[in-house]
């Protein structure tokens, strides 16, 4: 090994500390790009891979009713490759041994297995057998959540008629990667499941003989970007079948829920792991530049005795590269498994055939490339001032440090006051500019970062308060199959357990306002419903109105309207005449594009009399009463789904809350690691820097806890400041990642309370605190003697 | 007094020709040296005295190859070391001169014989580390650390490692400026050994006028100008020389 490497790696250990700081923070960002980038490679080459093998389906048409016969015109549309009829309603699913009544979403398949579109993939048992009408393959994760194997019967609704089935096998679809329930936020299994059905059969319970009531498709290649255009053109062919809704794949849920995700991974593959790197580039660069400083004369040496610019260039850049080895290489594996940990993660949302975590060789080559190429960019400057050193100036005594006031001086009101150690504090702090820039810098990420994890658990509490403790205030939901009569609400109220009972009516609408249309729904409430209660962003009541609509902000937003506007709503379903109605108020809602107006109202509008879609109840709390309630819910053929808030707020809970707080942790962490490595490492440069002026405090008669304190004044000041910098930046984070994530379908609110700025700012101060430890313990070490005899 | 200095007998390794040297600009500006003309012959032992200011150390950075001129020629052998550009001063530094300062600059985390392969790992022709170590008597001492070293021994090191480099010329700025004087002087009599057995040509430059009596020939400086060259036939030994 060359002298000069030796002295390469003598100096690494020298500055041990220091380096492994910085590298600490250069691991973080590295980690946060190898792990997020490899999950966003896991997802999407798993999303590939399924919707390829179930041939997904470019888009889907849900009608009223529709002979199959009559589509031959949709198959011929130029652009269409391929279409498929299928039949699909949802059910109720009566379990022996469960005693609520469960969802379901029954869909036929061929009778024979055969490729199609949205596909199924068998995992146990086997596809339809000819031994029977009556088989059923059933969603996976619902067959496990109850311990249903092949084999088994079990009992659904169907067309109002309690039907027995056979299980032959369990599967899932490229379709319900991310399987929710009428009504649910998060995939619940236990509540609900997918049931395929014989199409044969399907055509016999449901009365849909040489019909269906879907139609999925396939588009050409070419005729993807067409999309649009063409379902509106199938929607005026179909538009006598009793068209409901036209979904292109890019809305299809599951797909919009894992095209989401993917997205906001690598978003923030880019974003996190920047903000770290130019954290570590920056404090890499007062470290190299010091270096360069304090081997001044070493460095005119080695030029006298003959080594080139470009030598010792490299020789110092060698040590910014080693730094950007070590940190790149330990990210890497970190993020290796930080990406097993977020598959783990992900397997509890989404469902794949298969599902792992593998080892992408371009993420990890790249994420080492930009850890290199940090490290050097951040030892550039130091390296450079290798190179206008001249020789023979090198051997000179370097020139004094710059003194003379500095620019707060001249605030004379608080700087006579102050005590020569102040003075002496703020002065190193203005004095020292790249220093201070780096520190703040790096405070000023560290902050946002705490900000946006602590802003993200409050929106997602707020959002579970206000959907589900303000607006939403129901116990339980029951929805029918086919809208029904007041006998029903009265039925409803005699169930046992039942404190109240409300009716909803939902009609499905095009909601148009000059060019601009929406498909969507309008609630109908009583009046003074207590069941669900409309807010606005303030969470305050709103009164539904008497003739009007309470529109969904989205939802107004969309179609351009504001209160005193109005639209024109065209029912999907029944006589089908458009409308011309009010908006009344605005409605705040963080899920779905509700509209809500008075029941009756909404009756006359679509000239119906009296008619509901569901009932919404309140229950007593005695649990007798609500296995009764179940058993009776279990009789009851005309429902079509029950929803217990208790159980979607539990799935919330166990699924997205539960690990939103392992991820608030790791993000602690991480800006954790970026204080104290930047505390850590600029104090202990300007303790290197000022060894003479320590030593000479000391032989005056300081204590090494009082020069401490000299030291933890300035990264407090820096640490304090960059914190308060780094708050509105965090909010500003924040608002990104919330953006990257909203849809028409779900948004999160912005919340800020108090906590956040409060928690930012303690946590960068006990942050800042640990760092001081390790320079005090440095402060105590420090030969002090010898610092005074010593030159550089 | 005149400004030219007779170059003696043998053969010039060196030559400054009308050398000026100023530093900053306009009012501030300094005049290092003034229109220098000497030349270094080879093999000889040459001493250049004179008081704090008086230029001697940028002519030894110009002779190194370390320092531009503002205005003249330096000429070394046959080469016009001002026409050079920093590549090939680099590459002069390396092969030609070995270069000995006041304060040893060791690079403090080498052990002395590491500080010595500092230089020989860069040469063409060079000499092993521990051959030069022994020339200075430091072969018991190769593994230490320049902090475990006395001061003596620390400058013995740094001349091990300007000579193991084989150079043609060996400059010494003050090299026993930072020493007590029994050590002084150990270090001026390694350093006339070194010309005797290996036939160095040596440019010592100090304020210490005793030392140019171990001189072949002293050129004295004051305020940027040579005020005498003499010629000293009769050098004395190390041994003898006080201060």
């Amino acid at each position: 090994m060359t002298a000069l490497n030796r002295k390469l790696l003598r100096d690494l250990k020298a500055a041990a500390g220091m380096l492994l700081a910085i590298t600490g923070i250069i691991t973080v960002g590295v980690t946060c790009y190898v792990g997020l980038g490899s999950s966003y490679h896991n997802l999407s080459e798993a999303k590939r891979r399924y919707y390829a093998q179930c041939r997904m389906a470019d888009f889907s048409v849900e009608l009223k009713k529709v002979p199959i016969s009559e589509l031959g015109a949709v198959a011929e549309l130029p652009g269409v490759a391929e279409i498929r009829p299928r039949i699909q309603f949802f059910a109720a699913v009566d379990l022996e041994g469960v005693r609520e009544p469960l969802n379901g979403l029954v869909l036929s398949l061929p009778d024979r297995a055969k490729p199609i579109l949205d596909d199924v993939v068998v995992l146990r048992g086997s596809y339809f057998t000819d031994r029977r009408e009556n088989e059923v393959l059933i969603s996976e994760s619902f067959a496990k959540a109850h311990r249903i194997t092949p084999g088994q019967r079990i009992h659904l609704i169907l067309n109002n008629r309690r039907q027995e089935v056979f299980v032959v096998g369990t599967a899932i679809s490229s379709e319900f990667v991310y399987m929710l329930g009428p009504g649910a936020i998060t995939p619940d299994p236990k509540h609900f499941g997918v049931f395929y059905l014989k199409h044969t059969f399907a055509e016999d319970v449901f009365d849909f003989s040489g019909a269906a009531n879907q139609v999925l498709g396939r588009l050409d290649a070419s005729a993807r970007d067409r999309c649009p255009e063409l379902l509106r053109r199938m929607e005026s062919l179909l538009a006598s079948y009793g068209v409901f809704t036209t979904t292109p794949l890019a809305d299809q849920f599951s797909n919009r829920f894992l095209s989401q995700e993917i997205q906001g991974l690598w978003s923030f593959a880019l974003i996190t792991p920047t903000m770290f790197l130019a954290v570590a580039a920056l404090v890499l660069n007062v470290f190299l530049t010091r270096l360069t400083r304090q081997q001044r004369t070493v460095i005119g040496t080695l030029k006298a005795l003959g080594y080139s610019d470009r030598e010792l260039f490299w020789h110092l850049q060698k040590l910014g590269v080693a730094v950007g080895l070590l940190g790149g290489l330990l990210g890497c594996a970190l993020g290796f498994w930080l990406a097993g940990a977020m598959s783990s993660m992900y397997r509890l949302f989404f469902q794949f055939p298969e599902f792992e975590n593998q080892w992408w060789l371009g993420t990890h080559l790249t994420g080492l490339g930009i850890s290199v190429g940090c490290s050097v960019l951040g030892s550039l400057r130091g390296s450079r001032a290798v190179l206008r050193l001249h020789p023979a100036e090198a051997m000179r005594p370097a020139a004094p440090r710059q003194g003379g006031a500095v620019w707060l001086e001249r605030v004379t009101w608080f700087w006579k006051p102050l005590s020569s150690g102040w003075r002496m504090v703020f002065r190193n702090t203005l004095r020292g500019r790249v220093r201070t820039i780096a520190g703040l810098f790096a405070a000023a990420m560290g902050a946002s970062v705490l900000v946006n994890a602590w802003m993200m658990a409050d929106s997602m509490t707020y959002f579970l308060d206000f959907q589900f403790r303000h607006l939403l205030r129901s116990d339980m939901d029951l929805s029918f199959k086919d809208e029904r009569s007041d006998d029903a609400l009265l039925e409803a109220a005699r169930l046992p357990g039942v404190d109240k009972a409300e009716p909803y009516l939902a009609v499905a609408c095009t909601f148009r306002k000059g060019p601009r249309e929406k498909k969507g729904s309008i609630t109908g409430l009583i009046r003074d419903a207590q069941l669900t209660v409309p807010r606005d962003r303030r969470a305050r009541p709103i009164r539904v109105p008497a003739a009007g609509l309470a529109m969904s902000r989205t939802l107004a937003e969309i179609l351009g309207v504001k209160p005193g506007d109005t639209v024109t709503i065209e029912p999907i379903q029944g006589l089908r005449i458009a409308r011309t109605v009010p908006v009344c108020e605005i409605a705040d809602s963080y899920y779905g594009l509700t509209v809500y107006a008075d029941i009756h109202y909404l009756s006359r509008l679509v000239y119906e009399e009296s008619a509901l879609s569901g009932v919404q109840l309140a229950l007593d709390r005695d649990p007798a009463h609500l296995a009764a309630l179940y058993r009776e819910l279990k009789r009851l053929p005309a429902l079509e789904g029950v929803a217990a808030r208790a159980d979607v707020v539990a799935g919330i809970e166990e699924t997205v809350l539960k690990h939103q707080w392992v991820v608030i942790d790791v993000m602690i962490l991480f800006a954790g690691i970026v204080f104290f490595g930047s505390i850590v490492n600029a104090s202990l440069v300007s303790l290197a820097e000022r060894q003479r002026e320590v030593a000479t405090l000391r032989v005056l008669g300081y204590g090494p806890w009082q020069i401490g304190s000299l030291l933890l004044r300035e990264s407090m000041i820096v640490t304090v400041i960059g914190t308060v910098i780094g708050m509105p930046m965090g909010y500003l984070l924040t608002l990104a990642t919330i953006w990257s994530y909203n849809s028409e379908m779900f948004r999160v609110p912005i919340i800020t309370t108090p906590g956040t700025w409060l928690w930012t700012l303690a946590l960068a101060v006990l942050f800042g605190l640990t760092a001081h430890g390790f320079v005090q313990r440095s402060i105590h070490r420090t030969a002090w003697l010898d610092a005074l005899k010593a030159q550089e | 007094m005149s400004q030219t200095a007779a170059t003696g007998n043998g053969t010039s390794l060196l030559r400054m020709e009308n050398v000026s040297r100023r530093f900053g600009m306009g009012a501030v500006a300094v005049e290092a040296l003034r229109d220098i003309s000497f030349g270094v012959h080879e093999g000889e032992f040459l001493v250049m005295v004179g008081p704090s200011g008086s230029g001697k150390t940028t002519i030894l950075n110009i002779l190194g190859g370390m320092d531009s001129v503002s205005e003249g020629r330096v000429w070394f052998r046959d080469e016009d070391l001002t026409e050079f550009t920093p590549a090939e001063l680099t590459r002069y530094r390396r092969d030609s001169i070995g270069f000995v300062f006041q304060f040893y600059n060791l690079v403090p985390n080498l052990t002395a014989r590491e500080n010595v392969m500092v230089a020989t790992e860069i040469s063409r022709d060079p000499m092993a580390p521990e051959e030069a170590l022994r020339l200075v008597g430091l072969e018991d001492r190769t593994e230490h650390f320049p902090s475990q070293l006395s001061g003596g021994e620390q400058q013995r090191v740094a001349i091990a490692r300007a000579v193991a480099k084989n150079p043609v010329l060996l400059l010494c700025d003050e090299p026993t400026g930072a020493l007590d004087f029994t050590t002084g002087k150990r270090v001026l009599r390694l350093l006339v050994d070194l010309k005797q057995t290996l036939g160095k040509t040596i440019v010592l430059i100090t304020h210490n006028a005793a030392i140019a009596a171990a001189a072949d020939r002293v050129v004295r400086l004051r305020s940027g100008q040579i005020v005498e060259v003499r010629e000293n036939p009769s050098p004395t030994p190390p041994e003898e020389i006080t201060w």
